[in-house]
């Protein structure tokens, strides 16, 4: 560990009042794979924004081979023999894999791109002419002509921000082999940010841990740290409450029966022969990889998919053909996946969206009186503890954390009977989840009948009562928590069926 | 040596508009008064007489309310449509096609009850200017074709238009060389409700009214805003966000082509070429200058009709007409540049 | 033997096309780079007041082209500052440009209306047989050739150069081009520049040569037409010069309609061009699944640290 390629002292950088930095130290060894681990809103990403350029801090130094640089933008980065690559990626749709690994100022194939092309084609196995226009790839194609890019860039230290995210199981196996070629036959330098021990454990030689924007640990070997410790840094000390799951279950609430649907637009079917059931009080997981049909399942459940085969019924009415708005008037809420720009309108006030649900019912009507509305919002905000200071805000002010708990406050307010609730607590901290938790588990006590859709297998464990896996539009199995293990549900997922 | 880098505001203060309205229209008139002494006119006493002569007395009050009612009107009309955030950039068109749908219903109907028949021909104005933006929002809603560029065009189809009717088929033999269609009769000029001052102004109070209402307390503004907003949180809501869309563009259409209708009934009393002189384009002024925000429209729309009245009354001492297009104009520049330092803020970055 | 009347229809397209196809060339550059300037009638008022105005004071033709260019490219620097420095929205500044536009020129030519221009911007050649094809192809006016280099020149840079894909980027996704290395904020800035500078040439064409004379609003809509030419040519310019001709040839056909015999209401030949323009537009956005050959991030301001 003698070859310190970069180094960082005290970097800082906020956002309004939010540090997303405070005082941040980090070291990079040359040829090795370093990860970052932190959960979301950890200041992961920050701090590689500010190493590639993107983010100028307002305090601290940044060394590259001892020598001290202030990193003005992203090709000043480059220059510098830094690149990254973003979860959304930088390329030109529109333009060739050559133009997209060509056209950067700080290209070092200029010359010999063929072989270049050919060599790193090659550590990626990547099967493409350079002439393909990128639109026509894969998202996983797309990534690798997105990391290729960077090293056709000059870059040595290359900061790959949660790679694996949109990646299958085998192209993440098929992303680690690449990735150690490179370190060790390239001598590059890498990053990898995620929030998953496993990552870190397979890709990794040294690890750092981020927490609400502090550095809380470096340089710490993988292989001689346990996961029991990383779990504790990343999180700092929770007790992992207990949930008791012995309450009443009452009489069936939503009832889905063989629903199929084909999206309309290319006619690739997507869900197949969906049956499920739940009772008042009961906690019934979705289990599965993003992307295998829980999106269309809610859409359906909820009315905004129109075009399916099959029944929907809650409380004994059948709504199959009833749209959203009827289905919200026999007390259905539903917390969609993408928070803000589904399940929240951006660009308009905190107040707005916060009647989303029940703008329409009497109790505001039938002029949207400014005040109803108001007292609306200082109630959700009084009971679910929301933090929003100025209600004509645009809604995008509010974290993440408070975004969600508006939006969540919102659809339980009324005390629904049946809830669809799709990844909930994606990308927040340890206690905004606790709270979410404690929102849904409060729920179920009242009576109500709750669908949580999830990829987050250690919640569904904790919360559900039964579990079914979707993998390509099908349930292929259900389980009983109480009495089944994470990994046998995990195979299920990746679609393996014992 | 300290660098700066550029923050996006959390908060933008709620006020910012108005501030930024009233440093653009300073910034105007330096720049007016630069150019007025550019011209060997002192910019004190033109000014001073521009107000006088626009609002010094009850009569030129009057002209310059009647010149800001279709401002206002066709303002009004592109701030509901921007509810779902979309433009209209084809004001002008509907102010011509609400003066031709006037006229249409005044060849074809002939009414003893003259309140009743001015109604009817005000709402054929709205008609007309709802059916001059059929086409681009059908396009937008149906195919998602850009309205900007649709309703720009419409402009140049409508005033060509309008060359046609009044050079052809509706040409008024008596006006000889000037195109122009016959005078519609006195029993349907809109009354003034005391000197020069027409019922078009109380018109175009009630409709502020209720564009603010439409707007901020309905509960088709809000879904209009939330359509605006997100057409996934719209569909998610139970709104038909495409319908809102569609709706609100009609229904903006109409309110420009009020504006024609009105400056026909109480102004020019005829359909020509110079129904309109640029309002549309004003209007767009207005609008973004207000934030879209109805009552500020009337505010600043009766500004931009007095300014105008006063521009061109001082044609009489030699200064240009031109010099109330270039307040008007300016203040919007000002207000956009002083604007950015609401939404944006410099930071210093440290050097160690 | 080609007909003497076609070759003069041929002749006045040719004028007319280029006129609109020298500004909806700097249209397309300045769109190119993802901004959307609505100024180009404004732009291109100034240029033809100010080359107007210096043709009659110095009777120096080039110097006036000079003149005039560089105002329309110093005006449209407005709306470069406050869409591309300040992010204010391109729709609104672009607008205002062209109501300024068209006041300033008419204040400034105030003055001018009416005067006579000793010198013109000729052609390279006179027209001794107005019934030979070549010669009339041969003696267009200079700008005809200049616009013709021009669409060679800026279509081969686009596809074949670095420097053309680079700038090409930037209009497509603008933080891709950042990360390249890219200066978004320049090059759009100078696009933005020399749109209004491409629109200053359309101006002195006009002023100097097509209606050699200064009156108000004399830039009649071309500027709007300009901007439906680079719509009509899907971003390229060979599409844009054929949209060119095809418009020209209808500007040029209304005063002859009659001479022809033909029953065509002259009204409705000069607003085909509008109705054909949606037409295509909506056509376009059907039938290529919204893609028109918009640049993808017209509109959209640059700010590096957006989230």
């Amino acid at each position: 560990m003698n070859n310190k390629i970069l180094e960082t002292k005290n970097i800082t950088k906020s956002f309004g009042t939010l540090k997303a930095l405070d005082n941040v130290s980090f070291n990079l060894f040359e040829g090795k794979i370093h990860g970052l681990l932190g959960e979301n809103g950890a200041g992961k990403s920050s701090l590689m924004n500010v190493l590639s350029g993107l983010y100028q801090p307002e305090k601290g130094s940044i060394y590259i081979k001892k020598q001290k640089y202030k990193i003005s933008n992203p090709d000043h980065a480059s220059r510098l023999g830094i690149g990254m690559v973003h979860q959304e990626f930088r390329l030109i749709e529109s333009f060739s894999i050559k133009d997209n690994l060509t056209l950067s100022r700080s290209n070092i194939h200029k010359d010999d791109f063929m072989t270049a092309f050919k060599k790193y084609s090659e550590i990626f196995a990547l099967n493409l002419s350079e002439n393909e226009t990128v639109s026509n790839l894969s998202v996983g194609e797309k990534q690798k002509v997105e990391i290729m890019k960077i090293i056709f860039n000059n870059s040595n230290i290359m900061l790959l921000d949660e790679p694996t995210a949109v990646l299958t199981p085998q192209e993440t196996i098929q992303l680690k082999n690449s990735l150690e070629t490179l370190a060790t036959e390239d001598t590059k330098t890498i990053v990898l940010i995620t929030h998953k021990l496993k990552e870190i454990r397979e890709f990794t030689e040294i690890v750092s841990v981020m927490k609400n924007g502090k550095m809380v640990s470096q340089d710490l070997l993988t292989q001689k740290v346990s996961d029991n410790e990383l779990i504790n840094l990343m999180m700092g000390n929770v007790k992992k409450s207990q949930i008791n799951k012995d309450n009443t279950i009452g009489d069936v609430k939503l009832d889905v029966i063989n629903v199929s649907f084909k999206d309309p637009v290319n006619n690739i079917k997507k869900l197949s022969n969906v049956n499920l059931q739940i009772k008042s009080g009961e906690i019934l997981g979705l289990a599965g990889v993003s992307g295998n049909g829980q999106v269309e399942l809610a859409n359906i459940i909820s009315g905004i998919e129109r075009t399916f085969e099959g029944k929907i019924i809650i409380n004994d009415n059948d709504i199959s053909n009833k749209g959203v708005k009827s289905r919200k008037k026999l007390n259905l809420s539903y917390i969609p996946e993408n928070r803000l720009g589904v399940g929240l309108a951006p660009g308009v006030s905190v107040i707005d969206n916060s009647i989303v649900r029940d703008y329409f019912q009497t109790k505001l009507g039938p002029h949207l009186s400014k005040n109803r509305s108001a007292k609306y919002l200082e109630n959700l905000i009084n009971q679910f503890s929301i933090k929003a200071p100025n209600p004509k805000a645009e809604i995008s002010t509010l974290s993440g954390g408070n975004m969600q708990k508006l939006l969540m406050g919102r659809e339980l307010v009324g005390n629904p009977d049946v809830i669809i609730a799709a990844q909930p607590t994606r990308g927040l901290d340890v206690n905004a989840v606790e709270g979410i938790h404690n929102l849904l588990i409060d729920q179920r006590n009242r009576g109500s009948a709750i669908f949580l859709i999830s990829e987050d297998l250690d919640e569904l464990f904790k919360l559900c009562h039964r579990l079914l896996v979707i993998y390509e539009g099908k349930v292929i199995k259900s389980f009983t928590t109480t009495d089944s293990n994470i990994s046998s549900v995990g195979l299920a997922m990746a679609g393996i069926n014992e | 040596m300290n660098k700066y880098t550029l923050s996006k505001r959390q908060a933008v203060n709620e006020l910012s508009t108005f501030y930024s309205f009233i440093a653009g229209f300073l910034i105007a008139l330096i720049i007016g008064s630069i150019i007025l002494l550019a011209q060997d006119k002192n910019p004190i006493d033109t000014f001073s007489l521009m107000f006088r002569l626009s609002i010094g007395s009850v009569n030129s009050l009057s002209s310059s309310l009647n010149k800001a009612t279709p401002l206002i009107l066709a303002g009004l009309g592109i701030a509901i449509i921007n509810t779902v955030k979309l433009w209209n950039i084809g004001a002008e068109g509907q102010i011509f096609m609400g003066a031709i749908g006037v006229n249409f219903l005044y060849i074809n109907l002939s009414l003893s009850n003259s309140t009743i028949f001015i109604i009817l021909l005000l709402l054929s104005a709205f008609l007309g200017g709802a059916f001059c933006i059929l086409i681009p929002a059908l396009v937008k809603v149906l195919f998602g074709v850009n309205e900007i560029i649709t309703t720009l065009l419409t402009n140049y189809i409508v005033i060509g238009l309008t060359i046609y009717l009044v050079n052809g088929p509706w040409k008024d033999p008596d006006s000889l060389n000037f195109p122009a269609a016959a005078y519609v009769g006195k029993e349907v000029y809109l009354p003034n409700i005391f000197g020069k001052l027409s019922y078009g102004f109380l018109i175009c109070i009630l409709f502020t009214a209720l564009a603010h209402y439409l707007k901020n307390k309905s509960v088709f503004g809000y879904e209009m805003r939330i359509a605006g907003g997100s057409e996934m949180t719209a569909v998610y809501a139970g709104i038909n966000a495409k319908q809102k869309a569609f709706l609100a563009m009609l229904i903006g259409g109409g309110f420009a082509g009020l504006a024609g209708g009105v400056e026909l009934l109480s102004q020019t009393h005829r359909v020509s070429t110079g129904i309109s002189q640029g309002f549309g384009y004003t209007a767009i002024i207005i609008a973004a200058i207000t934030g879209m925000r109805p009552i500020g429209i009337f505010l600043v729309g009766t500004l931009f009709g007095a300014l105008s009245i006063g521009g061109s009354v001082i044609q009489t001492i030699g200064v240009s007409t031109y010099i109330a297009d270039i307040i008007q104009a300016s203040t919007l520049f000002g207000a956009l540049i002083i604007q950015f330092f609401f939404n944006y803020k410099l930071l210093k970055v440290d050097d160690d | 033997m080609i007909d003497i009347q076609l070759l003069g229809l041929l002749n006045a397209t040719l004028q007319a096309a280029t006129l609109l196809f020298i500004a909806a060339l700097g249209e397309l550059i300045t769109e190119k780079s993802g901004i959307l300037n609505l100024g180009v009638e404004g732009m291109i008022s100034i240029g033809a007041v100010a080359g107007f105005i210096t043709a009659v004071n110095t009777n120096n033709i080039f110097f006036a082209v000079i003149v005039g260019v560089l105002s329309s490219a110093i005006f449209a620097s407005i709306h470069a500052i406050v869409t591309v420095v300040l992010k204010q929205d391109q729709t609104v500044s672009g607008l205002i440009l062209t109501i300024l536009g068209l006041a300033l020129s008419s204040l400034i030519g105030k003055n001018y209306v009416g005067k006579k221009l000793d010198t013109k911007l000729e052609s390279l050649f006179s027209i001794n047989d107005p019934s030979n094809i070549f010669e009339v192809l041969l003696s267009q006016n200079i700008i005809f050739y200049i616009s013709i280099l021009f669409m060679i020149l800026i279509s081969y840079t686009l596809k074949n150069t670095m420097f053309g894909r680079r700038f090409e980027a930037v209009g497509e996704d603008s933080k891709a081009a950042d990360s390249m290395g890219l200066n978004v904020i320049k090059t759009q800035f100078i696009a933005t520049c020399l749109g209004g500078a491409f629109a200053g040439l359309s101006g002195v064409y006009l002023t100097l040569s097509y209606v050699p004379y200064w009156t108000d609003n004399m830039t009649a809509g071309r500027g709007w037409i300009a901007l439906a030419l680079v719509i009509f040519g899907g971003w390229k310019p060979y599409r844009t010069a054929l949209g060119a001709l095809l418009f020209g040839f209808l500007e040029a056909l209304v005063p002859r309609l009659q001479t022809y015999g033909f029953e065509l209401n002259p009204y409705i030949v000069k607003i085909s061009p509008y109705i054909i323009t949606i037409l295509i537009l909506v056509l376009l956005t059907i039938y290529k699944d919204g893609k028109t050959g918009a640049p993808k991030n017209i509109g959209i301001p640059f700010f590096r640290e957006n989230r």
